[in-house]
């Protein structure tokens, strides 16, 4: 992370300036399960926030949570001034919320181009009549929004596949499309839930600079759900740890890798205080 | 009070046919996830063979019986083998669909073999078979669909219970993935499931045959009075299946009996819808039925 | 951090995928026009009536691929929503009563009757909707069979508009004294009833199809598919469930109304038993093996489901005098029976499926495959677009 970068966070932080995304004490349960206690932290405008934790800590819930799509038992929400959990899920796009999904294939047939239209469901406005009429205001509309569409995908790369069907992709061009419908949105704020999964070291390279391409050029905030440790510590602003629910810890890459709750949490109790500065998260890509 | 009493145990037999249906969708939906949606043509083709063995082979009535049940086992494992196999983890619509289609298939070769006119139907009971007391007929039909009934719920709750393969099963429908972690055989559960289930169609069909005398291509559609059945007691509830037939039954038997009473304001007719409206009422309330689970979704 | 991108095809294709794109579109259409007039000018009427039954059969077809097909909400009871379309027409349409047992009638015009059909029918559906479709998958499909079996118990108790059990005739369109059932004379040139009525359902069909594939390339028709495929997902990326589902069910509804009121009109004298679950059920069977989720799929599943029964009465393709009942209208069943069978387990698209997979492999062999393979771009420039950020 560069020095300007660490600057600017530090002196966001000294000056007050509203956050755009306040949780507070946040609790979802469900079939008798605890998915989230009492979860609370921020993200400032412009930054790039990492949860992570191990498997079933809740990073997932916690998506679910800011994208609409569960409705914790206890808490606040608060998203660019907002209550933002008295929103219903297709309202969150509305607002700038966009996220992107874990498991993809689940729009296997449409195209990649249809794809980030539908990203841009809550942009447009033709209904039925009008689309049915389809000359005039929504032929308009549609031009304007493909072109869009044309214009982002071919920033992400992939303008040759605009008319390729989802599920005929390899899975790192569906991570990647799925990036673009979220971005098509033109949100505030950037949920990315595991946009690295499954990909080698090459593809996670580049999803990183997708990542702070998105940070540095187009200014959107970002929250991201990652297990890949070394794209997390590399361009994160901040991390926060969940475990079992829980908010472990929060702070720099640096202060969460030489925390010793997080360093239990992935590694064990047998690994104390003493170990701690011997110890470390690893984060170099030799796995 | 007779009259009641009557019509009571009537919709208690009736109930009883519809629970053998209902438990048939039951099991397979249980074991498989599908929703058969050619019960009801299982159950025709059964009666139809049935009644053919009788009349036409002149087979006394218990190996006709035995016959009409190997047919159709023998046409649901078939569908079960050849089509839904290939058919899992396709969208509901679809699955739903080809069972739809096998319906029609099932319904079209019967008129095409048979005609459809009516055919009398097969019975071991005379008319006037059964005792009467208090001023209710008790038919033997009714009191032999009941007792079978019975008998078979008891049958199915010792296998379900009680037997390994039965407890595979429990457990297919609990949680397929887990099954086969355990080394169950998934495809063998299916089988039995389907297998099963047209036993048990047939058997519905037997009774509904006699009940009414004679049996045309539309006896099917009878089937689909199970639908509110099972969505009262809960689609994947074995014994809310039950349940839900025999309500559905008694309470369809009552208006049909005290509805000339109400004709001019409902009109005619209004108990052949009576058990849709109450499969509507509960939808309202509690969508997943009586009994029933509610499934969660994974995003 | 910013390089700039040489992506090698950058053809910033802005326009929408037309119509009329290119030149096969154009001599396709010619094609199509020709054969339309040759078949104007000389069919005989038997084969008009086929064609008319397919028709409207299409028309009913395409509403019920923009509730499933394109939403995939499960419906069994598109009977019911071309019953309310029919009976409204006969309300409005029909000959007014000469005595107190037969039906009402407004003999209004069909110019009045044909719309009205459509709309009584959708707001029919704008009632149930929310109801409805808070049930999913299987229990949708049930209510909407249910539907089917309470509709034809509320139509045989209403005789006033329904006729009854007996059943009643519907109006035949007609221009001031020319009804659509006889020949008419128009600038010195003879109609026959079918040249007529082709006209009047081409027409309507045309305009149904049209609007409905507009809708399907429109945004609407985006959140109708993304409803379809996954509903959870369509909601985060910001689709009204419940608004996407009400409106492809009203359409569906206005579209079954008109179809009905045409079917009811062709036919011109149904029971309330016409409306069963056997017609929805060959509705279902006529989305699956044209196609589901298409517009010509809808006309294709039609003209097999409802067209080919009565070309194989035509022709009298089966033998006469054979034990059982081996009409046309049961070989037909049969045969649609195993299609859906058959397609679902090996071209869940149907024909159109098929007729895609065929224009695929023409294009592999014809020219150059543009798809290049799944190299991500090295290199990307995300520069900021103008007016990215200008939201409110």
């Amino acid at each position: 992370m560069s020095d300007e970068s660490a600057a600017l966070s530090r002196a966001s932080h000294s000056i007050t300036v509203p956050p755009l995304l306040a949780v507070e004490g946040i609790s979802v349960r469900f079939a008798g399960v605890n998915a989230l206690s009492d979860v609370s932290f921020s993200v400032q405008r412009g930054a790039l926030f990492a949860v992570i934790g191990p498997n079933g800590a809740g990073k997932t819930s916690l998506f679910n949570v800011l994208s609409r799509v569960y409705q914790p038992v206890a808490g606040r929400v608060t998203f660019d001034g907002r209550d933002l959990l008295r929103l219903k899920t297709h309202q969150a796009a509305r607002v700038g919320i966009a996220r992107t999904f874990q498991n993809l294939g689940q729009f296997p047939t449409m195209t990649v181009l249809d794809y980030l239209l539908l990203g841009r469901h809550t942009r447009m406005r033709s209904g039925i009549i009008l689309g049915g009429i389809y000359l005039g205001p929504t032929r308009s509309e549609e031009k304007r929004n493909r072109a869009y569409c044309l214009r982002l995908l071919d920033l992400i790369g992939l303008q040759h596949l605009q008319n390729q069907a989802l599920g005929s992709l390899p899975f790192g061009l569906q991570k990647r499309a799925d990036i673009a419908r979220a971005l098509a949105l033109e949100p505030k704020l950037l949920l990315l839930d595991e946009p690295a999964a499954g990909m080698g070291s090459e593809e996670t390279e580049d999803i990183a600079a997708v990542i702070l391409d998105i940070k540095e050029q187009l200014g959107v905030t970002q929250i991201l759900v990652e297990h890949d440790m070394a794209l997390v510590m590399g361009i994160a602003d901040q991390v926060l740890v969940l475990d079992f629910g829980r908010a472990i810890a929060q702070g720099t890459p640096a202060e969460i890798q030489a925390n010793p709750d997080v360093i239990k949490a992935y590694l064990g109790e047998e690994f104390e205080q003493k170990d701690a500065d011997t110890l470390s998260i690893p984060t170099d890509s030799s796995r | 009070m007779a009259y009641f009493i009557q019509l009571a145990f009537a919709g208690i037999a009736q109930g009883c046919i519809y629970a053998l249906i209902g438990l048939g969708f039951s099991i397979i939906f249980k074991a498989s996830e599908v929703i058969n949606f050619a019960q009801g043509e299982l159950l025709l083709v059964g009666a139809y063979i049935v009644s053919s063995a009788v009349f036409e082979w002149h087979l006394p009535f218990l190996p006709a019986l035995l016959l009409g049940l190997v047919a159709t086992v023998i046409i649901g494992l078939l569908f079960e083998r050849l089509v839904l196999r290939r058919m899992i983890g396709r969208p509901v619509f679809s699955i739903l669909m080809i069972t739809i289609g096998l319906d029609i298939v099932l319904r079209t070769a019967v008129i095409m073999i048979w005609g459809s006119n009516p055919v009398p139907a097969a019975s071991p009971f005379s008319i006037t078979s059964g005792f009467t007391t208090g001023g209710v007929h008790l038919g033997a039909n009714d009191l032999w669909t009941i007792a079978i009934t019975a008998a078979l719920c008891a049958a199915l709750f010792y296998f379900f219970r009680y037997t390994k393969y039965g407890l595979a099963m429990r457990a297919t429908a609990l949680d397929q993935e887990a099954a086969l972690a355990v080394g169950i055989d998934i495809r063998t559960i299916y089988a039995l499931a389907w297998g099963i289930s047209a036993a048990i169609a047939t058997i519905g069909g037997v009774f509904l045959a006699i009940d009414s005398f004679a049996i045309d291509p539309t006896f099917g559609s009878t089937a689909l009075i199970a639908f509110p059945a099972i969505i009262l007691g809960g689609i994947d509830s074995v014994s809310g299946a039950v349940v839900g037939g025999i309500v559905i039954g008694v309470i369809q038997v009552l208006t049909a009996g005290y509805e000339s009473k109400v004709a001019n304001i409902l009109g005619a007719g209004i108990h052949e819808i009576t058990p849709y409206l109450i499969m509507i009422l509960v939808l309202l309330i509690r969508p997943y039925g009586l009994f029933g689970t509610r499934k969660a979704e994974r995003i | 951090m910013s390089v700039t991108v040489t992506s090698k095809n950058a053809r910033t294709d802005a326009q929408p995928p037309r119509l009329l794109g290119n030149i096969s579109s154009w001599l396709a259409l010619g094609i199509g026009l020709l054969a339309v007039i040759i078949f104007f000018t000389f069919a005989s009427e038997d084969w008009f009536t086929i064609v008319n039954f397919t028709l409207i059969a299409a028309i009913a077809t395409l509403a019920l691929n923009v509730l499933s097909g394109y939403t995939g909400q499960i419906s069994l009871g598109i009977s019911f929503f071309m019953a309310i379309g029919a009976y409204t027409s006969a309300l409005l349409g029909g000959t007014p009563p000469t005595s107190p047992l037969e039906p009402q009638g407004l003999g209004l015009s069909f110019l009045i009757w044909i719309p009205a059909a459509g709309i009584v029918a959708a707001l029919v559906g704008a009632l149930i909707g929310p109801t409805a479709l808070r049930l999913k998958g299987f229990y949708l499909g049930i209510v909407t069979l249910a539907l089917v079996f309470i509709g034809q118990y509320l139509f045989v108790n209403i005789p006033g508009i329904t006729g009854g059990p007996q059943g009643r005739t519907f109006p035949v369109p007609a221009f001031g004294d020319f009804p659509f059932n006889q020949q008419n004379q128009l600038l010195g040139v003879a109609f026959t009833p079918g040249q007529q009525y082709f006209l009047l359902f081409g027409a309507i069909l045309l305009i149904a199809a049209l609007f409905v594939g507009n809708v399907m390339r429109s945004r609407a028709g985006r959140a109708f598919r993304a409803v379809r495929d996954h509903e959870v997902g369509a909601a985060v990326m910001g689709v009204n469930l419940f608004e996407a589902k009400m409106g492809a069910f009203i359409l569906s509804s206005f579209l079954a109304g008109i179809a009905g009121a045409l079917f009811a009109s062709y036919i011109s004298y149904v029971t309330p038993n016409y409306w069963d679950l056997t017609l929805a059920i060959q509705f279902v069977a006529a989305i699956i093996v044209g196609g589901t989720a298409s517009v010509w799929g809808s006309i294709l599943g039609a003209a097999f489901v409802f067209g080919l029964p009565q070309v194989i009465d035509y022709f009298s393709l089966l033998p006469t005098g054979t034990a059982g009942s081996l009409t046309s209208g049961n070989l037909n069943a049969l045969i649609y029976g195993l299609l859906i069978i058959v397609f679902l387990l090996f071209e869940p698209g149907g024909v159109m499926g098929l007729v895609q997979r065929f224009q695929k492999l023409i294009r592999k062999f014809s020219h150059h495959d543009e798809r290049k393979g799944g190299e991500p771009a090295e290199i990307i420039d995300l520069s900021p677009e103008p007016g990215y950020l200008d939201q409110p």
